[in-house]
């Protein structure tokens, strides 16, 4: 009976406590929470990031897999320079076939941010930062990695703490462009989902478009909570299907979406959602 | 005092959660510490100690992670039923009814959640998390576990023998 009671009450409060915190009730509990973890979580953090060299493979491994995080914040680098010039290009035609129109997009304003804590339940992909509403964050807000390539959204802001969702998160969406490398054909317009077991999906690609492993995948700009021409990373595989009524790919992020430990938002940015009367 | 061990041991739990999970993550899934500890605690201390330690280590890992306040709590509860096999000894060993402990509550774990989160607006894909998540943590958390449950059997105060008339008992 005692059991029984003890699991009514528990039930009863933790509904109510979800209700509550669905409403933003606990928010300075959580941010006072975040205040007092946040350090013990970075030391923790930081003596974590040699170890998990050990824990990945053997040995001398460690040196590899640092070798291989340079080359491929290098090669995330050197891809966000030719998708920003790819875009410049196929820009230049656009402006040369729509007299008038012109390039509203301001120069970016960034806040650096420090990774403190992954979300550990494994049903979402989410990080927090040491940045908050005080430092000008809101909801919605564009993440990029700090080689400049997209990596999600500002999902949840506290006063000093704010929490991202990254785009291999399953609630993301991000509106895409997939630039075919080298070639006149226009780019094809889909929308990035994140998925738990691949990461992120790209889906309602025109069927007819030409789409190969390795082209760059970059925001389209399109439903404008996104600035255009961002860099989310390559295709890594295509899934021909004859009777499907879109075309479907697998993203190759530029960005190690696990192991991001700095961040930039930008603030200058105002997604849709956030500058809509 | 053991209350204050529990909270000490519940919040570290919590920190290590949330900030190695990308560090040692095994079959794509990390540790749930958090849950490890809740069970282990209620495999050694029992059903009473249960019902204040599972609430506290649910409310501290809600707090710092982005799940709503009281999602653990709920999902961490079954915790409390699974202890009574503790009192049941249904094999004389002690440590393989934890590990089925940590396995149960970790599958219990991630379908409270998932349906929690659904209920609150998330696109949970069910077939994917759980077969990524869900069913990976039954092994995981276990796996774990057996570096958690020694020690804190072995901390934990040896059950002294009181009498009750013309029987025997113990107590902790």
């Amino acid at each position: 009976m005692r059991t029984l009671w003890w699991t009514l009450a528990i039930a009863g409060m933790s509904l109510i406590s979800i209700v509550l915190s669905e409403n933003r009730t606990f928010d300075p509990l959580q941010n006072l929470s975040l205040t007092v973890a946040a350090p013990i979580e970075s030391g923790i953090r930081d003596l974590a990031d040699p170890a998990s060299d050990f824990f990945q493979g053997v040995f001398d491994r460690g040196d590899i897999v640092r070798e291989n995080e340079r080359l491929r914040r290098e090669l995330e680098r050197l891809q966000t320079e030719v998708a920003a010039g790819e875009d410049a290009r196929r820009r230049v035609r656009e402006l040369e076939e729509a007299l008038g129109f012109k390039d509203s997009r301001p120069d970016d304003q960034l806040v650096v941010a420090d990774v403190i804590a992954q979300d550990p339940s494994g049903l979402k992909r989410a990080l927090a930062i040491n940045r908050g509403s005080k430092d000008g964050l809101d909801e919605g807000m564009v993440v990029l990695s700090r080689d400049g390539s997209l990596v999600g959204t500002v999902s949840l802001v506290h006063d000093d703490f704010a929490w991202l969702r990254l785009i291999s998160d399953p609630n993301s969406a991000v509106n895409i462009a997939v630039q075919p490398q080298g070639e006149e054909s226009p780019a094809a317009r889909g929308i990035a989902v994140g998925d738990l077991r691949s990461g992120v999906n790209l889906e309602m690609l025109p069927t007819e478009a030409e789409i190969k492993q390795g082209d760059l995948v970059t925001t389209s700009g399109l439903g404008g909570n996104y600035p255009r021409a961002l860099l989310l990373g390559t295709v890594k595989t295509v899934e021909e299907k004859p009777q499907a009524p879109s075309k479907r790919a697998v993203l190759e992020p530029s960005a190690e979406l696990s192991a991001l430990e700095t961040v930039f938002i930008v603030t200058s940015f105002k997604p849709a959602r956030l500058s809509a009367p | 005092m053991k209350y204050l061990v529990a909270l000490a041991g519940a919040f570290l739990a919590a920190v290590l959660t949330a900030s190695l999970s990308p560090y040692v993550r095994v079959l794509g899934v990390a540790p749930d510490f958090v849950l490890i500890f809740a069970a282990c605690w209620a495999m050694v201390r029992g059903q009473g100690e249960a019902m204040f330690v599972v609430p506290l280590a649910g409310l501290l890992r809600d707090l710092t992670t982005s799940d709503p306040l009281g999602l653990s709590v709920l999902a961490l509860s079954p915790i409390v039923f699974l202890a009574l096999l503790r009192e049941l000894r249904p094999v004389e060993s002690d440590f393989l009814p934890a590990l089925a402990v940590v396995a149960t509550a970790s599958l219990a774990y991630s379908i409270i959640s998932m349906t929690v989160l659904t209920a609150v607006g998330d696109d949970v894909s069910w077939g994917t998390a759980l077969l990524r998540v869900a069913v990976p943590s039954i092994i995981i958390n276990p796996l774990f576990a057996v570096i958690v449950y020694p020690p804190m059997r072995w901390l934990s105060p040896r059950p002294r023998p009181v009498s009750f008339g013309v029987g025997s008992a113990v107590q902790l």
